[in-house]
């Protein structure tokens, strides 16, 4: 199962139950003949589509193969495309020409429990309960952050003292008593955690500080970015369990997003986010030219967008030996296995651990 | 799995034949559909498959490899292949 990213303007279809992408073919092969639909001459669609049109290229998009799709670009969908993808299960991300998280097309809930759902609930109004949740997801997310920085240490960088002060911090998760202090003290983990960035990053990409909405540096772009798909990707794996997205337990539950999927996230962003944006940048794989700087924001650009996705896509496929199930699962995968955790924690069949690097 | 499907279809089949694989697979020639699959998708691709296919007439041929990195695959010439996540 995988994703697919669409970055170009265009409509998505539905013809013969599969999605067709079609959209304008760049100048650069609009000489080339692109191998439209059929190997016949009989073909199945009645209307007249633009598809038909020399200019405009039609792909399929395996409807079985989808686990998700990113829309990012301005995209048409008809309502045979959205009936399909409700009927298949596929939630569709949409997200703003400036790379902002804006809705999802949420198919019709099919894995429904009554049960889990009042559980849920009670977890989050039971404030021990609730405290107990919040502290492992900061726990799970520092650790991953502190085995990031680690790796850098050994690399000679000089960040030992900032990462003292984090492991002094993670101690301190044990004795917080509420879920501000708990925030607040997720919020100085991560500050500390930014503040190494330049120390690991070269001068071309200098950090100083984090800005969002919109972002100012190159750096604050990729960490924006990837931290909405990895929102996109837990919302994904949300659907696929009996929770309900709303009733968070670190971050407040308020109107108008799905906060557990905000909870999940911060484990796996060091993961999944961070680790892509050193490896871009370290391996140099990415450059200025990839990002749109205009006064006050900045942001990637198509071809940065198209390397970003490259190499997330790559890292959401990766695989590791899981430890308990004694296979191979991909990273993607453990995002779904770690609401599975929570799912379990909830039914009081088995305690939450959150999920942390060990290799 | 990784499966190549490749088939022979008399002409008043092979583009339903063609939409059908379309669902499951990445079509890479004309009636040449590859891509990774699970064993349940196959099950339901393959029984799909032989309701539209008329014996005497048709043939479908599939290669199965366990991952597609015990094949190397080249081609020469354009790439008409459809295989891409990030459009």
């Amino acid at each position: 199962m995988r994703n697919f990213y669409l970055i170009k303007n265009g409509e998505l279809i539905r013809k013969h139950d599969t999605l067709y992408f079609i959209a304008k073919k760049e100048p650069a092969n609009s000489n080339e003949d692109f191998i439209l639909e059929d190997d016949t001459i009989e073909s199945f669609c009645e209307l007249d589509d633009e598809s038909t049109k020399p200019e405009y290229e039609k792909k399929a998009l395996p409807i079985e193969q989808i686990d998700a799709i990113f829309l990012y670009g301005r995209i048409s969908l008809t309502s045979g495309a959205i009936g399909l993808l409700a009927k298949k299960q596929i939630p569709t991300h949409i997200f703003s020409y400036y790379g902002q998280y804006l809705s999802t097309i949420y198919p019709k809930e099919t894995l429904l429990s009554g049960d889990l759902h009042v559980k849920q609930a009670l977890h989050y109004a039971n404030s021990n309960e609730r405290l107990y949740l919040a502290k492992l997801f900061v726990k799970g997310s520092a650790a991953n952050i502190l085995t990031n920085i680690r790796y850098y240490e050994r690399q000679g960088r000089e960040i030992s003292p900032i990462l003292s002060s984090i492991k002094e911090r993670i101690d301190e998760i044990e004795h917080m008593s509420s879920i501000n202090e708990l925030m607040a003290l997720e919020g100085n983990i991560r500050l500390l955690y930014y503040s190494t960035f330049d120390a690991i990053m070269p001068s071309e990409f200098s950090f100083k500080e984090r800005t969002r909405r919109p972002p100012q540096n190159p750096m604050n772009a990729m960490i924006s970015f990837g931290n909405s798909l990895v929102y996109g990707e837990i919302i994904t794996a949300l659907y696929h369990t009996q929770l309900d997205p709303t009733i968070s337990f670190l971050h407040e539950p308020s109107e108008r997003r799905f906060s557990l999927a905000l909870d999940i996230a911060e484990i796996f962003k060091p993961l999944i986010v961070d680790r892509s944006i050193f490896k871009l940048v370290n391996k140099k794989m990415i450059s200025a030219d990839d990002f749109n700087q205009n006064i006050g924001s900045c942001l990637l650009n198509e071809n940065g967008r198209r390397l970003f996705l490259e190499e997330y896509e790559s890292r959401l496929q990766t695989t590791i030996k899981h430890r308990s199930l004694h296979r191979k699962v991909s990273y993607k995968r453990l995002m779904y296995l770690e609401c599975i955790k929570i799912v379990k924690h909830l039914l009081g069949l088995k305690k939450y651990e959150p999920f942390e690097i060990w290799w | 799995m990784f499966v190549i499907v490749v088939y022979d279809i008399n002409v008043d089949r092979v583009a339903k034949v063609c939409a059908y694989l379309r669902k499951y697979l990445y079509r890479v020639q004309n009636s040449v559909f590859e891509g990774e699959i699970t064993k349940g998708q196959f099950a339901r691709m393959k029984s799909g498959l032989k309701s539209i296919v008329v014996d005497d007439e048709d043939t479908v041929r599939i290669y199965i490899l366990p991952h597609d990195n015990v094949v190397a695959i080249e081609s020469i010439g354009k790439d008409i292949s459809e295989f891409c996540q990030i459009i």
